[in-house]
């Protein structure tokens, strides 16, 4: 079973290209708002956390993820299933 | 952000547009004077980006039917198709789909788009899955948005990854709608069909293929991209327009597989909407006929698509795909992509313009339709001016357009 923490790393590792080497980007820091991602490259995020866990993300409830923390509990949810 | 805060919001993304110095998005076709050509900004143009790919808007029996419906019926309807709006004619097309298409039913619409969003909303319900190509039209993402459904996207063109995806889904796969289009209209790539039947069918799930561009295109009769891959029995709904090969305005859904005649007393937007106005349905049918009794006209399309692929290639341009009746040139950036298209406008030819968010991948294309209407001077003509930007705009462009012009 993965654990919400290893969900966060993992986003985390994936978003390291989006800040400076060394940096990580926090929990609760906005994807879009914050980090600047454009909502195509949250897709591409999803579609490759979606190859790593063996999951499907509704895009239904694309609206409802704004940070590393929504995303990671959704995933965790989304392999418990 | 108040209610209308909103609107500036939208009108600032319209403005940055503006500043690329063209005024491409929605540009005003002030005469067409035929199915070719027509006059821009006091302009006389060669219209290659109308997906009007038979040619047919201009065509004398349609444009005769259209008149003597006027004349006979009157201007429009005035009511939905369950109201006052189903005039023999609308059923009597609805018959000649199902004859065309072998298909047991079938029912008319008043738009393409509205076609998509009515059947996919009611095809679909709470509970269902949904699984749609990753590039489908807005339409469809409209539809599947209404439908209550849960819905994934997979990989566009990639039935491995529809196969990953229903694999998921486990038992939920049999209330599963898959959705892929035929032919895509903004890269012009076509769906591996076939593959995407075998998967579908190996999980036990739905398939709405979206015809909208290939209809009228592909296949020996035109029965689209099904007829042309061999699959027509494995495929549950199509959806489709009129408003390209049939050079009109006004969609259906019909299927082979089902009876899908319950689904009018349900869906919203069939409900809720008025009729196509007799005229439109009278030239539609005039066109349908024309597309059983004239495959001249898709040879002649694809000669001109195949011509123009094969020129923009040699002189370097990087194209979306392999040669079809949409031929999209991938250009450097939106400004890059708003300067080619001012320049093919000056030389006289207009394509579509498409930059980020419109465009699949954030790309900034140069969209060209091709028409079996297109004559060889004009196919010159859209040649000579993509010459133009390659010798002006691109870095490297090659010199020669492969002896086409």
């Amino acid at each position: 079973m993965t654990t919400y923490n290893e969900c966060v790393v993992q986003i985390q590792q994936m978003l390291q290209s989006a800040v400076a080497k060394g940096e990580v980007v926090g929990e609760d820091v906005d994807l879009i708002e914050e980090l600047g991602l454009a909502s195509l490259d949250v897709m591409e995020l999803i579609e490759q956390l979606e190859d790593v866990f063996d999951i499907s993300f509704p895009i239904n409830e694309l609206g409802d993820v704004r940070t590393i923390s929504d995303l990671a509990r959704r995933v965790q949810q989304l392999t418990d299933r | 952000m108040s209610l209308l805060e909103k609107l500036e919001a939208a009108q600032r993304s319209q403005d940055v547009l503006k500043a690329l110095g063209v005024n491409a998005i929605g540009a005003t076709i002030d005469v067409a004077g035929s199915a070719t050509e027509g006059e821009i900004a006091g302009n006389r143009v060669v219209l290659a980006g109308t997906n009007n790919y038979l040619g047919l808007t201009f065509d004398q029996a349609c444009v005769d039917a259209a008149v003597d419906a006027v004349r006979s019926h009157g201007t429009g309807t005035t009511g939905s198709r369950l109201a006052n709006g189903t005039y023999a004619c609308h059923a009597a097309l609805e018959d000649e789909l199902n004859a065309f298409l072998g298909a047991r039913s079938s029912i008319v619409f008043t738009t393409g788009y509205v076609a998509n969003v009515g059947t996919i909303s009611t095809l679909a319900g709470p509970g269902d899955v949904i699984v749609l190509d990753a590039d489908s039209h807005a339409s469809i993402y409209e539809g599947a948005k209404l439908s209550g459904a849960e819905v994934y996207r997979f990989r566009h063109n990639d039935p491995d990854d529809l196969a990953k995806r229903l694999r998921r889904l486990g038992e939920r796969a049999s209330r599963t709608l898959v959705i892929v289009e035929g032919l895509y209209s903004m890269l012009g790539d076509v769906s591996p069909l076939k593959k995407i039947c075998e998967v579908k069918d190996r999980y036990g799930a739905y398939l709405l293929l979206d015809d909208a561009h290939s209809f009228g295109t592909m296949g020996t009769n035109g029965r689209g991209l099904a007829e042309a891959q061999g699959c027509e029995d494995d495929v549950d709904f199509i959806t489709g327009t009129f408003s390209k090969s049939l050079g009109s305005v006004g969609g259906y859904c019909a299927s082979r597989k089902h009876d899908i005649n319950p689904l009018r007393a349900q869906i919203r937007a069939y409900m809720f909407t008025a009729s196509s106005t007799p005229s439109v349905i009278a030239s539609t049918r005039a066109a349908l006929q024309l597309i059983g009794q004239r495959p001249e006209l898709r040879t002649r399309l694809w000669q001109n698509a195949k011509r123009v692929h094969s020129a923009l290639s040699s002189l370097g341009f990087s194209l979306g795909a392999d040669a079809s009746p949409v031929i999209a040139t991938i250009m450097d950036s939106p400004q890059q992509a708003a300067n080619a298209w001012q320049m093919l406008l000056d030389a006289g030819v207009y394509v579509n313009l498409v930059v980020p968010p419109g465009a699949p991948k954030n790309m900034s294309i140069l969209r060209c339709s091709l028409s079996a209407a297109h004559t060889p001077d004009q196919i010159n003509q859209i040649i000579s001016a993509y010459a133009l930007v390659a010798d002006h705009l691109m870095a490297r462009p090659k010199a020669v357009a492969g002896g086409s012009i």
